[in-house]
């Protein structure tokens, strides 16, 4: 076990370096370090302005290594902070990074746990649900619904929801955050209804799925035949079974509870992590960028690891080696 | 059915009940907790997070929204009068430049008496408790310190260049670079010993106290307008030492420490601000100082609602409250419910509130206000006259193409496209409420006309647009930073119109950074920009044509590369002149060359309308961002308490309705299972 622990997590470190090595790829290409001063400054700052500005972040430096240069260029910097976790400031506003994102994760985990508990009670419910009125108009409707809640955009739910429920109902702000205790629910109550909705539709049909085949086993039709109520066969033995690939997808997501949702935050002005990338992205802000890319890698890679162990833990047939 | 319950009712029932309780807890639209129902506070939406704080460096828009009401300044504008007026603020008057003997100007501040700080952590540093409760008083030396601020490079200010007309400015800058690279224990002093041992820097100086003495190398007049902005703000040593960011401190760019009329109390940029006035403003202490009251209101009935303000003492409101707000459309609901007082208009619900240039009667009825105000900034298309087809180098048949292309856009169908009408068709650089703009002026190459442009084709051999030399429509390119499409539909409304005329005109669409790199390799035809005034000055629009600023030349912002002596003459002239008939004749030469010679086609000046709800009193639009606005306002807490109520009741019928319906569906089919497999 922990010889395969310790050998998926150094999987992960070299993937975590392909990962920041080709973000740095990815950005330099498309853009130079004069665009990101550029974007600091202004434009009607004068090319001297521009020159210093880049002198004082450390953008003066030659991109790519060199003679002369081995160790003084952009990518060498770039690796050793990602790799030593130093973020800096931003470079839209000087903000020390992990202060941001420090303030950041706090909103981003009120708004995405919700969403996470309530998203996954409701659809295992109503996936227990239709499942075991499988094959009536029932489960023909939750198919239908499933579907076309699936293939809605989140946006749609965003705006549609700001609207019936915001504007037509008024039962909840249309959007905006605060975080004090009297009022926090008030502005989750709309963003954690549309993030379920928009989730329920493909868990729905996802679990639905596992359940049905579940259903069918011979494990069912034996506790059946011993004479176990219907309601006790859906919870202890098809719920219980059917958890390996509930976990697969339960899992995964913890770790992104604190990077929050991009949309979600940004549909409704909640100032989580989401928000915070949405915005490095719109104001080229290199390094408040590099480190949201680096800690959603560092935790993805985590996640997997976190879904690989649980496995042991639900099934025991389930060894790591 | 009774073995089901006893195993997941418990569970599920607490589940269910506590999902439904959280959302019927929360089942209220307002956004701010109860208590300030009835306080005069004054709530605000901001799209986009202030980049800095910091005075030296804050240039954008979106940071006025908390510099304008914390900096005060040496002068200020007038709230209501346009053309814009500087008044004297934290000085006690305007100060006369004086010509000293070799061309130098001198101008000298006396600082109002009872000016302080606000009271702020910093102020250990140097009162110790004291500071920290009382705040300290400002002194014409904290004035110099924050010009040196913007000398020193490790700051990067972005507006290093009008401030080099400063006497011994570019000097004391390099000394002080200097200082530190060769001598390391420099860098250790604290930051204003640093500045006071750099060296020489008699361009600002205080002679005492409550005396700034700021002597310019030239002649620059509008030196003044920058003593009306953030820039020039008196900031203590202190703040610069004690926020630096370090050991759990914010830096200065997140903490300000002034003199305004307002003091930040929260600031948490990505979500809410809110601004509280300053127990210490020197407006308290003056209250006779023109930025300490209501201006005098001018005569017309549309400054009747205004005119009871007149002389009562600012600021009006209890608190200001910033929420951020990303997207228009919810803003824009909140607005409607009441819960913003002021709002722009979405281009979605643009008709809904606008008809027929004025408000809907639906907005009317709630007793909504509208404001139009046209921006001191101007949109146009420029040449570039280093080119060989369209440039100066193509002599007189260059010119007649520029001049045909410029009759050729409809500017006004335009404006109705694209920008639901708002914006004031531009007949030169300078936009309206700026001295020099004159509104009966008509340029005889920015009407919308085809045939006359036509014939100028003609006339110079290029007769629908074909070029003699290869039989062919002339090839031009357009370069614009925009590859939305729709910017591809916007600027292809110009590229058609070009078309009708025969011309070959390519769009190229690139993103900002790409077009920018274009501008600065200079390798490009026509272009699309824009300008948004520093100051209201006419030498501010105007410098944008000069030779010793063009793109090309010294990497300034002329990126017509329009360089032409006898305009750059005039512009010599008129740079320093009083506003007045010399100066008024001086800028309508220019007008003329530019008029003939159409390095830029000049489109629009952009217009914005606000909307401002009933409850709120004194509110008028002031272009100039740096105008502290809020200290004006005032309003009807109660009015706006009973409108909020009125238009807020939640409507619940439809949950139950909804619970109904998935009942009566799923009710049949549970029932059915149950009689036939029980």
């Amino acid at each position: 076990m922990l010889a395969y622990i310790i050998r998926r997590s150094s999987y992960g470190v070299v993937v975590l370096f392909g990962v920041v090595l080709f973000l740095f790829f990815l950005f330099f290409t498309a853009s130079s370090p004069d665009d990101i001063a550029r974007q600091a400054v202004g434009e009607k700052a004068l090319p001297e302005v521009l020159k210093q500005w880049k002198i004082n972040h450390g953008y003066h430096l030659p991109i790519w290594p060199g003679p002369g240069h081995w160790d003084e260029n952009l990518l060498f910097d770039h690796m050793r902070k990602m790799l030593t976790l130093d973020f800096g400031r931003s470079d839209a506003d000087e903000v020390l990074i992990w202060n941001r994102v420090r303030a950041g994760a706090g909103p981003s985990f009120f708004l995405t746990l919700p969403i996470f508990v309530i998203g996954l009670a409701l659809s295992i419910v109503i996936s227990l649900f239709v499942a075991f009125f499988r094959e009536t108009y029932i489960d023909k409707m939750g198919v239908l619904l499933a579907v076309l809640a699936m293939s809605t955009s989140t946006l749609l739910y965003i705006i549609g929801g700001q609207f019936l429920l915001g504007k037509l109902l008024r039962w909840y702000p249309v959007s905006g955050f605060d975080p004090s205790p009297s009022v926090i629910w008030r502005f989750l109550a709309l963003p954690v209804l549309v993030g379920v909705a928009s989730s329920l539709g493909s868990s729905v049909r996802f679990y639905r799925t596992v359940f049905v085949e579940e259903i069918h086993k011979d494990y069912v039709r034996t506790a059946r035949a011993k004479g176990a109520g219907e309601m006790r066969i859906m919870v202890a033995h098809v719920l219980r079974n059917s958890l390996v690939p509930i976990l697969t997808q339960v899992v995964m997501a913890i770790p992104f509870l604190f990077t929050g949702s991009l949309l979600l935050e940004a549909g409704f002005g909640i100032p989580g992590l989401g928000a915070v990338t949405f915005e490095a992205i719109e104001a080229n802000d290199f390094s408040t960028l590099r480190a949201m890319v680096f800690l959603g890698s560092l935790l993805f890679i985590m996640g997997q690891i976190l879904t690989d162990l649980s496995y042991t833990l639900v099934d025991p047939r389930i060894r790591l080696e | 059915m009774g073995r089901l319950f006893q195993q997941i009712g418990p569970i599920g029932a607490t589940f269910v009940a506590l999902v439904f309780g959280l959302f019927a807890l929360a089942c209220s639209n307002n956004p701010y907790p109860g208590e300030d129902e009835g306080k005069k506070v004054l709530y605000l939406p901001f799209s986009t997070s202030p980049k800095t704080l910091d005075p030296a460096i804050s240039y954008g828009t979106a940071d006025t929204v908390v510099t304008n009401k914390v900096f005060d300044t040496l002068l200020e504008y007038h709230y209501l009068e346009r053309p814009y007026r500087l008044l004297p603020s934290m000085a006690k008057s305007i100060p006369e430049g004086e010509t000293l003997e070799d061309g130098r100007v001198r101008y000298t501040f006396h600082l109002r008496p009872h000016i302080r700080f606000a009271p702020d952590e910093c102020f250990r540093l140097s009162l110790g408790e004291q500071g920290v409760k009382n705040g300290r008083a400002t002194t014409a030396q904290d004035f110099v310190f924050e010009i040196q601020r913007i000398a020193d490079p490790s700051i990067s200010s972005p507006v290093i260049e009008p401030f080099s007309h400063l006497y011994g400015f570019r000097e004391y800058r390099e000394a002080l670079e200097k200082k530190r690279k060769s001598d390391k224990d420099f860098s250790k002093l604290r930051i204003d010993e640093q500045y006071a041992k750099a060296g020489e820097f008699p361009g600002a100086v205080a002679v005492d106290e409550h005396t700034l003495v700021i002597t310019l190398k030239d002649a620059y007049p509008q030196i003044l307008y920058w003593f009306a902005m953030p820039f020039t703000t008196p900031v203590p040593w202190e703040a610069a030492q004690y926020y630096n960011g370090k050991e759990g401190r914010s830096p200065l760019a997140e903490h300000p420490v002034a003199t305004g009329a307002f003091v930040v109390t929260a600031y948490d940029k990505q979500a809410h601000m809110v601004l509280e006035p300053n127990p210490n403003w020197w407006g308290l202490k003056n209250p006779d100082a023109p930025g300490a009251k209501f201006p005098e209101v001018p005569e017309g009935k549309e400054w009747d609602d205004v005119r009871p303000a007149a002389g009562k003492s600012l600021p009006l409101v209890d608190r200001v409250e910033y929420r951020m707000e990303k997207e228009a459309i919810p803003q824009f609901n909140k607005f409607l419910q009441g819960y913003y007082d002021f709002s722009g208009i979405t281009r979605e619900s643009f008709d809904k509130v606008i008809h027929e240039g004025g408000l809907s009667p639906e907005m009317e009825k709630v007793g909504i206000r509208l404001d139009k105000d046209v921006d001191p900034g101007v949109y146009y298309l420029g040449f570039n006259m280093d080119d060989p087809t369209v440039g100066t180098a193509g002599g007189e048949r260059s010119r007649a193409l520029r001049q045909a292309m410029s009759l050729a856009l409809d500017v006004e169908e335009y404006l109705r496209l694209f920008a639901n009408g708002r914006g004031v068709l531009a007949q030169s650089p300078i936009p309206p409420g700026i001295f020099g703009y004159d509104e009966s002026y008509k340029n005889s190459y920015r009407n919308f006309d085809m045939e006359h442009a036509a014939q100028i084709l003609k006339a110079a051999g290029l007769e629908n647009g074909i070029d003699p030399k290869t039989k062919k429509p002339l090839r031009l390119s357009f370069d614009v930073p925009d590859t939305s499409p729709e910017g591809r539909m916007r600027f292809l409304f110009w590229v058609n119109q070009w078309r009708k005329l025969g011309l070959n005109v390519q769009l190229e669409a690139t993103g900002y950074n790409q077009f920018y790199e274009k501008m600065i390799k200079g390798g490009y035809q026509i272009y699309t920009w824009g300008w948004m005034a520093d100051y209201p000055d006419p030498e501010n629009f105007l410098f944008l044509l000069t030779g010793p600023m063009a793109r090309s030349e010294s990497g300034g912002p002329n990126n017509a590369n329009f360089k032409n002596k006898e305009y750059d003459k005039l512009f010599d002239q008129m740079a320093y002149l009083e506003n007045g008939d010399e100066r008024l004749r001086i800028i309508h030469q220019m007008r003329a060359i530019l008029e003939k010679e159409r390095p830029w086609i000049e489109l629009f000046h952009p217009e914005s309308y606000s909307l401002g709800h009933g409850w709120m009193k004194y509110a008028r639009p002031t272009g100039i961002s740096t105008i502290a606005a809020a200290k004006y306002y005032d309003l009807d807490p109660k009015r706006r308490s009973m409108a909020r109520t009125e238009w807020n009741r939640p409507i619940l019928w439809p949950a139950f309705a909804l619970l109904l319906v998935i009942l009566a569906i799923l009710a049949p089919g549970v029932l059915t299972y149950y009689k036939e497999r029980t």
